[in-house]
């Protein structure tokens, strides 16, 4: 074991950041290492592999639940890692909502996942995992909250194949917080006092309005499918008229099948909608932040 | 806003120990870069101790060299100290081996006419080439006072009779004389 401990200090890794530190980002912890990307959603598993170099190799995509796609590509996962390390992205079985006035400060987020009532005061229920995303300019939150026994299962399902969850988080959540702050990096610090943010990830959907600088509705949907574009525009449409006409609207999206950004975009283009969407977003979120 | 983290809501793990700081790296750091002086230290002192030897053994070659040429210098020196030796002796033999003729002049003037010289023989020293042996053979009446007059004379030649015997043989008195030559 000392001996252990002096080989890391000689070759720095007690320096580096542990696999599952979620102060650090992924891209950093694995840096020169290659890893594993894995989006769980109801009804399908997606993968993708981060080589060395950290640039994006083979993926996969495979219908049915984690539980059934574990054990037939395990293998074919633990080749894609080292050490077994993987990020989760988990697109279903949660809640987005919108809070007001939550704790912030700089250890808000770990508080979060140590003693998340500390943060959340009497909204916090003991069966849910937590994540936080807070407005740059106001008191306004975003507040996911995950089934704490799917995050369980999932972690315990890519155990029995040897597979260790370094960062287990949403997706759908990951891309809304990129959004957010990509919207207000773009606007020189600020965000339009207006404005509709549309996110889409493997059948999951969110919905964020801005009115007045101030976020007034939040939606989501999760269970899809790339084929429910109506279901979408339902959820959708009753928020575009909330703000007022020429308001930004803005999409953001990714998935295995390019069918649902493609058939919403004719929709969405209609009320002038910037398309956000880069390639290969979601793997990018969770594979470098 | 600052550099965007992604959330993270896996169950933490209850076996991590707190990283190190950031300044501990200086250990490791110290580690290699004393670990990497001892070795060029090291290197170093190899190389230094096989140019040692290599020069040792020049050294030790060119010792045995200049001990040949001493003993060389040495022998030759003896060698010339004996021939030195020899020529003195000869230098002094030859210093010491005058010339008789003047000496038999004497001997011839000294004595008078009516006594008769059957003999003279003068021979020299081979050790002390300055000593002369002489025999000379008289025949008349006055031959004492004629053996007088002749060391007289030879005196004068600084040299000096030693050990002077007489015999007589019939009307022939045989002497017989050591001549030393005197130093001036």
């Amino acid at each position: 074991m000392l001996l252990d401990e002096i080989k890391s200090v000689l070759s720095f890794a007690a320096f580096k950041a542990d696999p599952d530190d979620s102060a650090v980002p992924w891209g950093k912890r694995y840096e020169a290492r290659k890893s594993l990307l894995i989006n769980v959603s109801r009804g399908s598993v997606s993968w993708r592999s981060i080589n060395k170099r950290g640039r994006f190799e083979e993926g996969g995509m495979q219908e049915g639940e984690l539980a059934d796609a574990a054990p037939q590509r395990g293998d074919e996962w633990r080749g894609m890692c080292e050490g077994g390390w993987c990020s989760v992205s988990v697109n279903h079985r949660f809640i987005i909502s919108l809070e007001n006035n939550l704790m912030r400060g700089d250890n808000c987020v770990s508080l979060l996942r140590t003693n998340p009532r500390a943060v959340l005061g009497p909204k916090y229920d003991r069966g849910k995992r937590y994540a936080i995303c807070h407005h740059p300019e106001t008191t306004a939150s975003l507040l996911l909250a995950v089934e704490e026994s799917l995050v369980k299962v999932t972690e315990d399902v890519l155990k029995t194949v040897n597979l260790k969850p370094g960062r287990v988080c949403c997706g759908l959540f990951a891309m809304l917080e990129h959004a957010i702050l990509s919207i207000f990096r773009a606007n020189s610090g600020g965000t339009p006092s207006n404005f509709v943010l549309i996110a889409a990830c493997e059948g999951s959907l969110g919905v964020l309005v801005q009115q007045e600088g101030q976020w007034r509705d939040i939606r989501c949907r999760s269970g899809l499918g790339p084929e429910a574009v109506e279901t979408a525009l339902q959820i959708i449409s009753p928020l575009l008229s909330k703000v007022p006409e020429g308001s930004p609207i803005y999409f953001i999206g990714d998935g295995h099948d390019n069918k649902f950004r493609t058939e919403i975009m004719l929709h969405l283009d209609k009320v002038g909608a910037s398309d956000l969407t880069q390639d290969d977003l979601l793997w990018t979120i969770i594979g470098e932040h | 806003m600052s550099e965007y983290l992604c959330h993270d809501f896996k169950t933490p793990r209850t076996d991590t120990s707190r990283r190190l700081p950031s300044s501990f790296r200086a250990i490791p750091i110290i580690f290699y870069v004393a670990l990497v002086g001892s070795a060029y230290v090291m290197t170093m002192d190899y190389f230094n101790y096989k140019k040692a030897l290599t020069q040792k053994t020049e050294a030790e070659e060119r010792r045995k060299l200049s001990e040949s040429q001493r003993d060389a210098s040495k022998a030759e020196k003896a060698e010339l100290e004996s021939e030195a030796f020899k020529a003195e002796k000869v230098a002094e033999w030859m210093e010491g081996a005058r010339n008789i003729q003047p000496i038999a002049v004497k001997i011839a003037r000294a004595v008078q006419a009516e006594t008769r010289i059957t003999q003279v023989a003068l021979e020299r020293s081979e050790q002390v080439p300055a000593n002369l042996a002489l025999t000379i053979h008289l025949n008349g009446s006055k031959v004492s006072s004629e053996l007088s007059a002749i060391e007289n004379a030879l005196g004068q030649l600084l040299y000096r009779s030693y050990s002077p015997q007489q015999t007589k043989n019939g009307d022939v008195v045989e002497y017989h004389s050591t001549l030393v030559r005197q130093s001036e």
